[in-house]
C-alpha cells in the first residue's frame, strides 16, 4: 500500500523515463516510430510467405491471424527484454536520487504498452482494407491486454533486478524466449492442437512420454498467460467473442462462401469434444491467477533486491 | 530537520569481482568465495535542526558520502535509524542522472520531477532556471554536447529551483568557473538566511566554514567531533598535519 502511494506520488517521474524512452529510442532514426511497425509487418510477411505460400498451410485468413497473435507476443516479449536494461542503464539516477525503483520497470512495460497501441493503428488499417466490420467484441482486448501487462509486469520486475547482479539474465531470457514462442499459438491455430489425441511423428522413448502426459501437457499449456491473452485477441477481433478453443474465423470477407462451409463443418466436428473438454474460461481464471502471482512475487524479488541497487552498480 | 539515531552502515567486499554465473561458478569451483565485511558507518548519531547548516568534514573513505546517501534514502543503513522531516533535495553529483541524447529542456523535466516538482511548477520556473544557468540558446540541444562545465551548471540550477526544506550537497560547492562559484555560493547562502536546512559533505573547508556553524568530523566510519565549525576544522588540520610529520614527529 505505502509502495503504491510512493508510486503515486511520483508519476510525473514514470511519466518523464516514458517520454524519454521513447524518444531516445527513435532520436536519430528519419522514419521514426514507423519502425516499431515495419518490423513486425515485415517479420509477419515473412511468416506469411514461408507457412501459407511455400508450405501450403490450409488454415483461413492465415494473416489475420498471424498479426492478432503476434501482437500480444511482442508486446510481451519486448517489455521482458527492455527491462534487462532498465535498471543497469539508469544507474546513475538510483545511485544519486531517491524515487520508487519500481517505475524503471514500469516504465520499460509502458513504453511498450505505447507501441502496441501503434501497432493497433495499423491493425485497424489493414482490417478496414479486408472489410472487416467493426463490433462490440473487440472490447476483450483490453482485458486480455492487461493480463498480459500483468504477467510481464511480473516477469520485467525480476528479470531487472537479476539483471543488476548477473549480466547473463538477458542472454538466458533471450534463449528462453526463442522456444516460448513456439509454445504459444502465434504462428498455428489450436483447435486442431486440443483435438489431436496423438503425439505425430516417430516413436521413441521421448514421444511415448510425451503421449502419455498429454492431456496433463495440454492443460499446463493453455495455463500460460501469453497463450490465453493471444487466444483471447483473436476471440475479440477474428470470431466475434466466440470461445476461441472451438472458434473459426469466419468474420473476414476474404473467405469464399464454399471456403467458409467446409470450415464450419471441419470445425465442428471437433467442437463438442474439445468444448467438453477444455472449458475456457476456466483457463482464463487460471491463467489470470498465474498472471496476478507472477506480478506479487516478482515485486517482492524486486523490492528485496533493489535496497542493493546503489550499492552494487 | 535531520535525526540519525545510532547508524551503522555495511558494505560487502568480494575479494573478486563477480558479473556474470559463469564466474560464479568458477569463483565456487575454486572455492574463491570470500568477501570482506567492513563498517562504512559505525554508530553514527546526531541531529540537525531546522534552519541548521551543518558541514561534514574528514578524509577520503571516511563514510561522509555514505552518511549522505543514507539520508537521501539512496542507501539504507543496516542498523540504526535515519529520520528527515522536510521535502529533501538532493545535491550530489550534478547532472549525473542527465541522458546525453536528449536535449536539456527535456532532462530539465525529467531531473525535476525527480527532485519532485510538477510539470507546472517546472514550467513556472523554466526561465529562471535557464537563466541562473545561463545557457539559454543551447536548451535545445542534446547534452551530450554541452561542455561538463555547462553539465553541472544547469545541474546545479536545477537543484536549486525546487525550493526543498533541506538541502543535501555533496562536493557542489565548486562547481563550474568562478564567477558561477560565486554566484552558486550566494544562492546557498540565500537558502541558509531563508532558514533552510542544509547539510554539506565538502574537502573545501573554507566553504564549509564560510557557509555552516556547526561541522562534524568523520573518520574511519565514526563521528570524532561534532561543534562549531571553526572549532572542528582547527582539530581536523592539526590532526591531518600531525599525520604528515610521521608518528615519531
Amino acid at each position: 500500500m505505502r509502495e503504491l502511494r510512493e508510486l503515486w506520488r511520483f508519476r510525473e517521474v514514470l511519466y518523464n523515463l516514458v517520454r524519454r524512452n521513447l524518444k531516445v529510442r527513435y532520436k536519430n532514426s528519419v522514419l521514426g516510430f514507423f519502425w516499431s511497425v515495419l518490423n513486425p509487418l515485415m517479420q509477419i510477411g515473412v511468416w506469411y510467405f514461408v507457412f501459407k505460400v511455400i508450405m501450403g498451410n490450409a488454415e483461413p485468413n492465415y494473416m489475420a491471424q498471424l498479426i492478432t497473435g503476434f501482437l500480444p507476443w511482442l508486446f510481451f516479449s519486448q517489455a521482458v527484454l527492455d527491462s534487462a536494461a532498465c535498471v543497469t542503464q539508469e544507474m546513475a539516477l538510483v545511485k544519486k536520487a531517491y524515487f520508487p525503483r519500481s517505475l524503471l520497470p514500469l516504465s520499460a512495460l509502458i513504453s511498450n504498452l505505447v507501441h502496441l497501441c501503434l501497432a493497433f493503428i495499423v491493425l485497424f488499417g489493414l482490417f478496414a482494407i479486408w472489410g472487416v466490420d467493426v463490433n462490440i467484441h473487440y472490447w476483450l482486448v483490453l482485458p486480455a491486454t492487461l493480463l498480459v501487462a500483468t504477467f510481464a509486469y511480473g516477469l520485467s520486475a525480476m528479470v531487472a533486478a537479476w539483471s543488476v547482479f548477473y549480466a547473463d539474465v538477458k542472454f538466458i531470457v533471450g534463449t528462453v524466449f526463442g522456444l516460448w514462442f513456439f509454445l504459444t499459438p502465434v504462428l498455428y491455430s489450436i483447435s486442431g492442437f486440443l483435438a489431436r489425441t496423438e503425439m505425430l511423428g516417430e516413436r521413441n522413448w521421448l514421444s511415448s512420454l510425451l503421449q502419455s502426459s498429454l492431456p496433463t501437457l495440454k492443460k499446463v499449456y493453455l495455463a500460460d498467460p501469453i497463450t490465453i491473452g493471444i487466444l483471447s485477441y483473436r476471440s475479440g477481433l477474428l470470431v466475434g467473442g466466440e470461445n476461441p478453443l472451438v472458434a473459426y474465423p469466419h468474420l473476414l470477407s476474404t473467405m469464399t462462401e464454399a471456403e467458409r462451409q467446409a470450415e464450419i463443418l471441419r470445425a465442428q466436428a471437433v467442437q463438442a469434444q474439445v468444448q467438453a473438454q477444455y472449458p475456457f474460461w476456466h483457463y482464463v481464471l487460471i491463467a489470470t491467477a498465474v498472471a496476478i502471482l507472477t506480478a506479487l512475487v516478482g515485486q517482492i524479488i524486486f523490492t528485496r533486491l533493489s535496497r542493493q541497487f546503489a550499492e552494487r552498480g | 530537520m535531520i535525526e540519525a539515531r545510532n547508524v551503522w552502515k555495511q558494505y560487502r567486499r568480494p575479494h573478486i569481482k563477480i558479473t556474470s554465473l559463469k564466474e560464479a561458478v568458477v569463483a565456487f569451483l575454486r572455492g574463491q568465495t570470500g568477501y570482506t565485511d567492513f563498517w562504512a558507518l559505525e554508530n553514527v548519531s546526531f541531529s540537525v535542526a531546522p534552519g541548521e547548516a551543518v558541514g561534514v568534514i574528514g578524509p577520503n573513505g571516511s563514510g561522509k558520502s555514505t552518511l549522505l546517501a543514507i539520508i537521501a534514502k539512496v542507501l539504507e543503513p543496516t542498523k540504526g535509524m535515519v529520520k528527515v522531516e522536510g521535502k529533501v533535495c538532493p545535491l550530489l553529483e550534478l547532472g549525473t542522472g542527465f541522458h546525453p541524447e536528449l536535449s536539456g529542456r527535456d532532462n530539465v523535466y525529467l531531473n525535476a520531477s525527480l527532485l519532485g516538482l510538477s510539470h507546472d511548477e517546472t514550467r513556472a520556473r523554466y526561465e529562471s532556471i535557464i537563466e541562473f544557468a545561463e545557457l539559454p540558446e543551447v536548451m535545445d540541444a542534446p547534452v551530450k554536447t554541452y561542455s561538463s562545465g555547462m553539465v553541472v551548471r544547469l545541474g546545479f540550477s536545477v537543484a536549486v529551483h525546487m525550493d526543498p526544506e533541506v538541502l543535501l550537497i555533496d562536493e557542489v560547492l565548486s562547481v563550474g568557473d568562478e564567477h558561477f562559484q560565486h554566484k552558486s555560493f550566494a544562492r546557498l547562502r540565500e537558502f541558509r538566511e531563508a532558514g533552510k536546512t542544509i547539510f554539506v559533505v565538502s574537502h573545501d573547508l573554507l566553504a564549509v566554514q564560510a557557509l555552516c556553524e556547526r561541522s562534524l568530523w568523520m573518520q574511519d566510519g565514526r563521528l570524532i567531533t561534532d561543534g562549531p565549525s571553526r572549532e572542528v576544522i582547527r582539530a581536523y588540520r592539526e590532526a591531518v598535519a600531525k599525520q604528515e610529520q610521521g608518528p615519531g614527529g
